[in-house]
């Protein structure tokens, strides 16, 4: 690993290696070990000129102390080995005050990851990372910028805001029981916010973004004129009356929608009762077209990853299937709790599979399809504010977008609210694209709902 | 709580000497102001759940962060070790912006922050967190779980969490100023589920407070459980209104996030001086009724958004952004200070020495009116009082924003009457300020642990009295 900029070193294994030693002869019982390095190098460039320079380089050391039976997580950031004995010694102190609970374990040697030697299997690191200099950053972000070219009609352009970085993530978890896994991955990302006043005054924002974990594969080019793309868009919004109508939210937001389900499937949530989706396991409970699978394999692609927080090796799976619940994020803990067999601690690359009401297999559906298969309705480009009752699952989200006719974007709508039921929501999906975001952890397409309830 | 200056220099390993020569690298390159920040936090926490005092840690997080300016521009590097050799790498590494950025000074000096007073310490602590045995702390979950219960037989799952954090602050720049400061903030939370038989309820309590270990207290816990348990069978009971413009009743206390986030962002300095807020062309001007005094304050004695100076040095101090309805002062860090060529106000905050200090709210508040809260309320023919938030979010420029609400009531001539929750409402903040038509006596800043995520996060508190918005747009059926 020579070349890989700031990634973990031999002595610094040896000595997350040697804690687990120290953490055994401290008392625990067992003791799982995480250490992370990470370092981010960013530019900031503001209408067109660099405006903030910065590095950041951390590293940690997390320890899961099992003693007794009893648990306990610390985390020191100073990696320095002659603290470790004490910090350590405290810890398992601190672990031993604790009530007992049975159920804190590792997990099983059988389910622990064997395919993640080196931290390179998925594809995720860059190698042209290392040779990336200052001033290439400094050229890509300062090259993106339009400000000074952009004659936008109609409006002002008040301000633009790059952000472009490079990052390096190299994580190692290893326990008492011989686990030993690791990953690394690169990270380039750019993103633009755009401020413009129309002739009245009115401001407007707009933003826009991609990220990659290789380079070349990274686009900056269009990033600045998309983002005052958004924002011109949205100038003179016209009232709508709201009520019950048809909402497609496109790729860019959609995520927002599918984190309250992904949140209600964690065994956490279930066993607390806090959960929309307790006893939901194996039930229908969405509409048919819904299907949630985990990827966590993809190749180059984010947040694939071979092993959960645990070490638990990952897996290819179905979350949702034709709307029914087929998982819930079980760890070795909550497996305990909840009397049920263990499965992951959640999702790493959960991927909302397409849908056509239409049954068309061939060409592309995306966000124009969609609202062209739906015909009226508003399109959401944006959430603003809002929460979900994880609970019941009733919900209401700020939202921003335009209202559509006969497949057409007529204009822009402002200030409006939705509110409903996650359940009734994705019982009510009848579309999902195939365009999710390539850079998206979350891979979520853009989605139609039928009968959602506006208020403006 | 204020050490003696010798405390932080050897904590942190440095001396006046080191100090000068970082500076000066972070100046090598053309640099007009630098400065150093380090901190050393410790942070604990314990959780109960499903009865038992069964999980907890300790996690420490040490570290200087360098900053170089050069005009507005910056350079930020931090490192996680105090050595003299991993210090300059990161003092070179901030330094290189005066290199990249083009030239557009001569500069104007910074003007003076004011002297901080060390016998204005805003949080004195009685009791360490730090050495306080964890032990002395199980038992006080345990009892608080037994009192919520003890309260209602709907009680299904508690979750309650005890955090305590310290941290020793040393500041120096290139003015020659030497700052320090040790912060402690303890908060206690406690999340409920109820559930009748047919359906489930959730409420989230909390308290936070700079301070030592002494604000646990039977009292403290008696509080928690008192609003855990506030309101439960209108809980249960609780409908969405049908949505729609409405005048909208604000409760004291909580209700202060409609501040935070709908005005007090937008008078954050630096969106403002980059032309990127709703009111950056409003300084001097009215932007509400003479009744409303707006204030954002870091002097509350152990409040959760006090400090006795800021990340970058400056006092702590009350600022008033509006003033009898006036627009009166932006929030400024020492750039937007220099920039606008004011005094900077204590608002350059920082979540750790991760970061960059940017203009931050601390306790934002808007001052008591005059009028009864009761007459308040019986003036709304058809409406809605909220008095319980989840969240809320602002968009800067467009100055739209919006509120999750967790529970409140109809206003139904004049009367409170069917009981109501999670709605969203919506607005836009220059015009909901202006909205504003009667303000209550009864002000209150509340004690729950807030916390801002502007690019980072600060702890922050929020207030308000009762305030009637003659229109707001309700998310409802």
């Amino acid at each position: 690993m020579e070349n890989i900029p700031w990634s973990i070193t031999e002595a610094e294994i040896s000595l997350a290696r040697r804690c687990v030693e120290i953490a055994l002869e401290e008392g625990a019982s067992d003791v799982r070990v995480s250490l992370s390095k990470s370092l981010m190098d960013l530019v900031l460039v503001r209408d067109g000129s660099p405006d903030k320079v910065s590095r950041a380089g951390d590293r940690s050391l997390t320890f899961n102390i099992f003693a007794d039976g009893r648990y306990g997580t610390f985390s020191v950031n100073r990696l320095d080995g002659e603290l470790m004995r004490s910090f350590l010694h405290d810890a398992v102190e601190t672990v031993r005050m604790l009530a007992p609970d049975e159920f804190r374990r590792l997990p099983d040697p059988s389910r622990t990851a064997k395919n993640a030697r080196t931290g390179l299997e998925l594809g995720l690191y860059d190698p042209s990372y290392a040779s990336l200099s200052p001033s290439e950053r400094l050229e890509t972000a300062c090259g993106a910028s339009i400000f000074a070219t952009a004659k936008p009609e109609g409006c002002r352009l008040i301000s633009e805001e790059i952000e472009y970085s490079n990052s390096i993530y190299d994580n190692l978890v290893i326990d008492s029981r011989g686990l030993e896994a690791r990953h690394i991955e690169s990270s380039f990302e750019i993103g633009c916010e755009t401020t413009i006043a129309d002739a009245r005054g009115n401001k407007y924002s707009g933003y826009w973004w991609d990220a990659s974990p290789m380079r070349g594969d990274l686009s900056t080019s269009d990033v600045c004129a998309k983002a005052l793309q958004r924002a011109m868009a949205q100038i003179n919004p016209l009232p709508h009356p709201g009520g019950a109508c048809t909402m497609v939210v496109e790729n860019e937001a959609a995520a927002r929608l599918l984190s309250p389900v992904l949140g209600a499937l964690s065994a956490f949530s279930v066993q607390q009762g806090n959960s929309f989706l307790r006893d939901s396991l194996g039930k229908k409970v969405f509409a048919d077209g819904f299907t949630l699978c985990d990827r966590p394999h993809d190749k180059g692609c984010s947040g694939s990853k071979l092993f959960d927080s645990e070490g638990v090796a990952t897996s290819e799976a179905p979350i949702i299937e034709g709307g029914t619940v087929r998982q819930y994020f079980i760890n070795t803990y909550m497996s305990g709790k909840l009397g049920m067999p263990p499965t992951r601690e959640d999702a790493m690359r959960p991927t909302v599979l397409p849908f056509r009401p239409d049954g068309a297999k061939e060409g592309s559906f995306g966000t124009d399809e969609i609202l062209a298969l739906c015909g009226e309705g508003i399109l959401v480009t944006g959430f603003n504010g809002g929460n979900h009752n994880a609970a019941t699952g009733d919900f209401s989200y700020g939202v921003e977008g335009f209202a559509f006719k006969g497949g057409q974007i007529v204009h822009p709508i402002r200030g409006m609210v939705i509110t409903g039921n996650m359940l009734t929501l994705w019982n009510n999906l009848i579309a999902a694209g195939d365009n999710p975001r390539r850079g998206a952890g979350k891979q979520v397409p853009t989605l139609a709902f039928s009968q959602v309830e506006f208020s403006a | 709580m204020i050490l003696p200056q010798d405390t932080y220099l050897r904590l942190f390993g440095v001396d006046r000497e080191l100090l000068d020569r970082l500076v000066a690298a972070a100046l090598s390159e053309g640099g007009d102001y630098a400065d150093l920040f380090f901190e050393d936090t410790s942070y604990r926490d314990l959780l109960l759940r499903d009865g038992v005092v069964a999980s907890g840690g300790s996690h420490i997080d040490f570290g200087v962060g360098i900053r170089t300016l050069k005009g507005e521009k910056t350079g930020y590097a931090y490192t996680e070790s105090t050595d003299a050799a991993s210090m300059m790498d990161a003092a070179r590494a901030a330094a290189t912006i005066a290199r990249d950025a083009p030239e557009t000074g001569p500069y104007p000096t910074f003007p003076f922050p004011g002297k901080p007073n060390p016998a204005a310490d805003r949080y004195p602590v009685e009791k360490d967190w730090r050495t306080t045995p964890a032990k002395e702390f199980l038992p006080l979950l345990e009892r608080l779980e037994a009192i919520i219960r003890s309260r209602d037989s709907r009680v299904s799952k508690v979750i309650a969490m005890l955090s305590a954090q310290q941290s020793n602050i040393l500041m120096y720049n290139s003015l020659g100023e030497l700052k320090y400061d040790t912060r402690p903030c303890g908060t206690i939370a406690v999340s409920v589920v109820f559930s009748d038989g047919k359906s489930q309820q959730n409420t989230h309590v909390s308290r936070s407070f700079r301070c030592g270990a002494e604000m646990l207290s039977e009292s403290l816990l008696q509080e928690l459980a008192d609003d855990a348990v506030r309101n439960l069978d209108d809980r249960f009971a609780a409908r969405r209104p049908k949505g729609g413009q409405m005048p909208v009743v604000m409760g004291a206390g909580a209700s202060g996030i409609l501040l935070h986030e709908a005005m007090g962002h937008a008078f954050e300095a630096d969106f403002n001086r980059k032309e990127q807020s709703i009111f950056s062309d409003k300084m001097g001007r009215r932007v509400c009724a003479e009744n409303i005094t707006i204030v954002d304050d870091g002097t509350l004695r152990g409040n959760r958004g006090a400090i006795n100076v800021d990340d970058e040095g400056v006092p702590g101090q009350r600022t008033v952004m509006v003033d009898h309805g006036i627009l009166t002062s932006y929030l400024h860090d020492r750039i937007s200070a220099r920039h606008y060529g004011v005094r900077p106000t204590g608002n350059g905050r920082r979540e750790s020495f991760r970061y960059n200090p940017i203009p931050r709210m601390r306790a934002t508040y808007m001052e008591s009116g005059t009028d009864d809260p009761q007459a308040i309320i019986a003036s709304v023919r058809s409406g809605i009082y909220v008095d319980e938030f989840a969240n809320g979010q602002v968009k800067i420029g467009e100055g739209d924003f919006t509120f999750y609400v967790k529970s409140g009531y109809l206003i139904e001539n004049g009367k409170l009457t069917a009981p109501i929750g999670d709605i969203n409402i919506i607005g836009n903040g220059p015009e909901a300020l202006s909205d504003i038509v009667a303000v209550g006596n009864d002000g209150k800043v509340d004690p729950g642990a807030w916390t801002c995520g502007k690019e980072q996060s600060v702890p922050v508190s929020c207030g308000i009295p009762t305030v009637l918005v003659s229109k707001l747009t309700v998310g409802g059926e």
